[in-house]
């Protein structure tokens, strides 16, 4: 009677095993890892929109405050996105035939607001303010990365929980003195505060900040 | 060893507290019935009934699988795909100027009730109305809210409002309305409107009396008829038969020392009611903040329990028919009345009568709607003789334009409707198909009719009877004015455009008037203008009128009225007095408004529906109230259906008996039983109109009852969440208090095993005053408001699963045919410095933060229920279902402030976090410590009667750490080393001790 095992058996055994143990390290790295590709989080990747708007050419180039379009970002939860009047503002006087901003003349025309895709976006269950963090020196491009060097925006941080709570365990690393918040190209100096010394400064209180009421109502 | 046994002996004394004058929830649980035992020990109780589908484990194996299976999938695929109109960032094309995106404003304007105007500020978030709050420059409304009110937002955006112009009940054209409507105005024109007729509830409107008042003018024959079914016309009578003209009459509570209730709504329902519950919980609180001599005294008098009666330290529960004698004897007592009223008088009448006597001008006497007019006419007397008018009470015009009978207009016109003398019939925001009294047949009367208009907020009985229905703007969507009870203006600014377009009633009266495209703005406007004119800036004066929701200066000037000589022989004869008990089944039967409900017009909205009564804890229907010792002599039990039959007609109602009712007569409560109404308000308890007569408005004697052996199932809810402790309401008398001003204290163990917590910024805390609250349900609607918490229907509160945040547990003490007692205690989160919730969590979702509140991270919870088991306040909602998704209510009704609740999802009072949070990131802008009073939890904002407080422990200077530095202090089961953050001030009774305890 022949053996029945064959002599491929061991060999063929083993494979089987490894193959699985690879494949479940595969897997559970992926798991792992796949939520922080810019793929998942969308990091880096330009969203289009109606109106290739681009914050290169109008706040690397042209030097836009970042507060003429984004109007409430002091004051309120939302930072605002421009209504067309504000577009209007200059593009009635320059480039009033281009193709390109013809949805922007179309929706002063119509009435109809310009339906643009969101590039960050938060879960509804978190409730984030950006009038406080302007006021507590942290930075426009903190977050939302070198827009000035944007043709088309993209998101400039994960937005993860994670991401999040590391400055809000640690904020000191990522402040800036308040003035120097919507400078695109501040760079610290011998003469600026340390972060410590800006959290002294700005009442800022980590042991308080990772409390879970701080964001989800 | 030593603190087992001082456990042992705790736990004994807790119980030996149970003997003796204890304090009861329910006539059941004063009967100790086992099933109410049951819903006292778990937390669940009911749930091993549900488990009739049973589950077996490969089931659940199989179920288990398949979820996890799923909860993976959710999570593959990019963080948001691009496309969808939920990602899309949409900008205004002009921004509307003062707006800014995400920042509250608050729009002052007012809401009526019953005609009369509550002046509230709505909280807009991007031009949209999300919440209503109190207006606090407002006289009548000082910043509180009723329900009702409260309720007026999801009436707004209720769903079932109507949508369209109906012609017999058929969508039709508004065309073909207006063109019906302005061809008739020639025929008119040539008979001077003879059979011209409108049909309104009460209107305070300026801007109506005025346009009104020019259509008679065009149409001198017109007639304006008025029919409030919840109206004040006894009232009114009784002025006219005291003073010879009709009257309306304030109160200053904040001056009155001794007041005597006669069945009266001050605390609930009359005009100003907030008003009222403001100062009268200022006098009650005096003693517990070390001023016991201005501590008032409450005396009152009533068959079907009120507010009023509840907070009264003597309460007399009477025969209907008795209360008029005793007023008689209490009048002759006090020298306003023949001797011979004295006869008779029952034998706490006398000391009662001193003790108004020995007040002199700060005694006042009141007496509610539902008291016939030689009543009203005699505490006309009574204040008069006490010297009342001018300290106590001030009489002012009467604010509702030009006051009439309601009940003869409403006989003149039904008489005319059916003779054939009413051709045209317009009917604004009135449905009285449904609220007339069934005698008059009105729905009959209406068919004559050749044309009938009806303006209504939604399609209801009478819009489907009418030849046309009109849909009626919300009061929140169109101009207009009103006027408080003390006739201050305001005028009313939409807040947002009409929804499903929509009339105002002043633009349909203009059409009448032969315009052709009326614009409420300019007609209301002009009228302001009139007014205005020559008195200075006319348009800053409109625009300050609008911002301040009040036209300043424009209450009514006090009224010098006297007493017509003769009074006791212009009443009408008293009426015979009833033998006490006839054995057998003939009752006098009762007819009050719902207290949320009203005359039907509020059946829709589900936050009222779902709200329970006070004393009945009732949810989704009424009942015939009946006291305890009458139902058991007719052999009813709770829920028995019962036939009641009358010379006017039958109808069924299920019973529920209710400690304190007075014997011998029963309660009808109406306003439920609609027909045509929204999907909230179908088939919801049993109309009682059909048994109101003309003749006989609120009591009707000679009603037979029969039971039918049939029972209905009600929703009440006040076994459910029943706490276990003896001591939860601690209470004493004054003079008590005065001997041992520490009696509701009580020295508890702090030992805890976990390192004490520190709190380097705020320490937030509550501090409640049974002194003060008065058992309105107000913060329990708020809180339902701010808090996004559904509405379950009444299948799911049967289960115990009513979302509300903060419940008021009512307590009795005393016998059941009439307690002495009745304590609201609002119940909610404690915020415990030891909570049980938090160490038995698995998931860490329920938490402690660093400013002390107990938090309730959603998204962690997994819905395994440990902490609502351990809660010993039973404050805990266990979303069982997803109820907010399956609400009916448009999305935008929501607040955006708050987490909608998904389904398998614990959830309890947060403190209001996310106002906390406001407020915390509006002071750190400025870089300053949050302020004493900036954050207002919704339920303190909407108390009128200022029983709650909410503020900062660390700060010794804080409202609320004053508050609970009070001696009378205490927190409820803190021998369970708890350390709660909310505490109570105990109660305090004032009672006369000519009278005795009692």
């Amino acid at each position: 009677m022949p053996g029945v095992f064959g002599p491929t058996a061991n060999i063929l055994t083993k494979l089987v095993l490894y193959t699985l143990l690879a494949g479940l390290i595969t897997l559970a790295g992926g798991a792992w890892f796949f939520p922080n590709t810019s793929y998942a989080t969308r990091v880096g990747i330009a969203q289009p929109q109606p109106v290739p708007f681009s914050h290169e050419h109008h706040v690397g180039g042209l030097g836009l405050d970042c507060r003429y379009c984004h109007t409430s970002v002091e004051v309120s939860a939302t930072a605002g996105l421009p209504p067309t009047h504000t577009c209007m503002t200059c593009h009635s006087q320059i480039w009033t035939n281009a193709e390109l901003l013809a949805p922007v003349r179309q929706s002063l025309a119509t009435g109809t607001p310009i339906r643009w895709n969101r590039v960050n976006a938060l879960p509804d269950y978190v409730f984030f303010n950006h009038g406080i963090h302007v006021a507590k020196g942290v930075a426009c491009t903190t977050c939302h990365g070198p827009v000035d060097g944007m043709p088309l925006t993209w998101k400039g941080a994960s937005l993860r929980m994670s991401w999040c709570l590391d400055c809000h365990r640690d904020p000191a690393p990522n402040l800036r003195p308040k003035e120097a918040v919507f400078d695109m190209d501040w760079k610290p100096t011998a003469a600026t505060p340390s972060g410590e010394q800006l959290m002294a400064r700005y009442h800022i209180h980590p042991e308080t900040l990772s409390d879970c009421s701080v964001c989800h109502r | 060893m030593t603190a087992r046994k001082e456990l042992a002996e705790r736990i004994e004394g807790r119980l030996a507290g149970r003997s003796g004058r204890s304090l009861w929830r329910s006539l059941d649980e004063l009967a100790r019935e086992p099933a109410v035992l049951e819903m006292l020990r778990a937390e669940f109780p009911g749930l091993p009934d549900l488990a009739e589908a049973r589950v077996g484990r490969r089931r659940l194996l199989e179920l288990m699988g398949a979820s996890f299976a799923l909860a993976g999938l959710t999570g593959c695929g990019p963080g948001e795909a691009a496309g969808e109109a939920a990602d899309q960032a949409i900008p205004y094309v002009t921004t509307p100027p003062g707006l800014v995106p995400g920042v509250a404003r608050h729009v002052a304007t007012a809401i009526s009730r019953g005609g009369y105007a509550d002046g509230v500020l709505v909280v807009q978030q991007m031009g949209r109305p999300v919440q209503l709050e109190g207006n606090p420059d407002h006289p009548a409304s000082l910043g509180a809210l009723d329900p009702i009110i409260q309720a007026g937002i999801l009436d707004l955006y209720d769903p079932d409002r109507s949508r369209s112009v109906l012609k017999a009940g058929r969508a039709a054209s508004t065309n073909g309305m207006l063109k019906a409507l302005v061809d008739r105005l020639p025929a008119l024109a040539a008979n001077g409107g003879g059979g011209l007729r409108l049909l309104t509830g009460t209107v305070t409107s300026p801007t109506l009396a005025r346009q009104v008042a020019a259509l008679k003018r065009r149409f001198p024959a017109m007639q304006w008829h008025r029919w409030e079914a919840d109206g004040r016309d006894t009232l009114r009578a009784g002025s006219v038969l005291a003073f010879g003209r009709p009257v309306d009459t304030l109160l200053h509570l904040d001056r009155a020392k001794t007041i005597l209730a006669i069945e009266s709504d001050f605390l609930d329902g009359a005009p100003g009611h907030l008003r009222y519950a403001r100062d009268f919980a200022r006098r009650r609180r005096a003693a517990g903040e070390g001023r016991p001599e201005e501590m008032s005294r409450l005396y009152a008098i009533e068959s079907s329990p009120t507010l009023a009666g509840a907070r009264a330290d003597h309460r007399f529960a009477v025969r209907p028919n008795e209360i008029e004698a005793a007023v008689r004897a209490l009048a002759a007592e006090l020298g306003a009345g023949p001797a011979e009223w004295r006869r008779n008088a029952p034998g706490w009448l006398a000391a009662v009568a001193r003790d108004l006597s020995a007040s002199r001008s700060t005694a006042l006497v009141h007496a509610g709607p539902a008291q016939p007019p030689a009543v009203h006419a005699l505490v006309h007397a009574i204040n008069d003789a006490l010297g009342a008018p001018g300290q106590t009470v001030t009489y002012i015009e009467p604010v509702e334009a030009d006051p009439v009978d309601h009940g003869d207009s409403l006989k003149g016109l039904v008489a005319d409707m059916a003779a054939g003398r009413v051709d045209t019939l317009l009917t604004l925001g009135a449905n009285p198909v449904f609220t007339a009294p069934a005698d008059l047949d009105f729905a009959g009367a209406l068919a004559k009719v050749p044309l009938s208009v009806h303006l209504g907020t939604a399609p209801d009985e009478t819009a489907m009877l009418c030849t046309w229905h009109v849909p009626e703007a919300h009061e929140l969507e169109r101009w207009g004015d009103l006027r408080a009870f003390d006739g201050t203006v305001t005028i009313q600014q939409p807040q947002t455009r009409p929804l499903w377009g929509g009339w105002s009633p002043q633009e349909l009266l203009a059409v009448l008037d032969g315009e052709t495209r009326p614009d409420g703005h300019a007609i209301v406007r002009a009228t302001w203008m009139e007014r205005f004119q020559g008195k200075g800036d006319a348009d800053g004066m409109w625009t300050d009128a609008l911002r301040l929701g009040i036209v300043p200066d424009s209450a009514a000037a006090p009224l010098s009225v006297s007493l017509l000589p003769g009074l006791a022989d212009r009443l009408p004869p008293p009426p015979a007095s009833i033998p006490a008990s006839t054995g057998g089944g003939t009752l006098t039967a009762l007819f009050r408004p719902d207290p949320w409900l009203r005359d039907g017009r509020y059946a829709n909205l589900g936050w009222l529906q779902e709200l329970p009564r006070p004393f009945t804890t009732l949810t989704w229907d009424n009942a015939l109230l009946i006291a305890p010792a009458t139902a058991e002599r007719l052999g009813l039990k709770n829920e028995d259906v019962v036939e009641l039959r009358s010379a006017a007609g039958t109808l069924r109602a299920p019973v529920w008996r209710l400690a304190g009712h007075a014997p011998d007569c029963v309660t009808l409560p109406f306003g439920f039983g609609r027909r045509v109404v929204g999907r909230v308000g179908r088939d919801v308890g049993f109309d009682a109109f059909p048994l109101r007569r003309l003749d006989q408005l609120w009591q009707l004697p000679g009603v037979e009852l029969r039971k039918t052996g049939e029972t209905h199932r009600l929703a009440a809810t006040q076994h459910h969440q029943m706490i276990d402790s003896p001591d939860a309401v601690r209470h004493a008398t004054l003079d008590a208090f005065r001997r041992d001003p520490g009696f509701a204290r009580s020295e508890e163990p702090e030992h805890s095993l976990y390192p004490p917590y520190e709190y380097p910024r705020n320490a937030w805390g509550m501090a409640i005053s049974l002194d003060a609250c008065i058992g309105c349900n107000a913060c329990t609607a708020a809180c339902q408001g701010e808090n996004n918490i559904a509405v379950v229907g009444k299948e799911e509160v049967l289960r115990n699963r009513q979302m509300h945040w903060i419940r008021i547990d009512t307590w009795y003490e005393g016998e059941a045919a009439a307690p002495e007692q009745t304590l609201f205690q609002p119940m909610t989160c404690m915020h415990c410095e030891n909570a049980p919730c938090e160490v038995v969590c698995p998931v860490a979702a329920t938490m402690h933060d660093a400013d002390g509140l107990n938090v309730m991270v959603y998204n962690r919870c997994v819905g395994t229920r440990f902490c609502s088991n351990n809660c010993p306040y039973k404050v805990r909602r266990f979303n069982y279902f997803n109820y907010a998704a399956d609400d009916n209510r448009l999305p935008m009704s929501w607040n955006p402030d708050v987490s909608v609740r998904a389904r398998g999802v614990m959830e309890k009072c947060t403190y209001c976090v996310q106002r906390i949070r406001n407020a915390r990131i509006a002071a750190d802008r400025e870089n300053r410590p949050i302020r004493d009073g900036e954050v207002k939890t919704a339920c303190q904002q909407a108390c009128p009667a200022e029983a709650i407080v909410f503020g900062d422990l660390n700060d010794p200077d804080s409202a609320v750490s004053r508050r609970k530095a009070s001696p009378l202090d205490y927190g409820v089961l803190t021998d369970l080393n708890t350390r709660p953050r909310t505490t109570y001030q105990a109660r305090l009774r004032n009672p006369n001790p000519e009278l005795g305890e009692a």
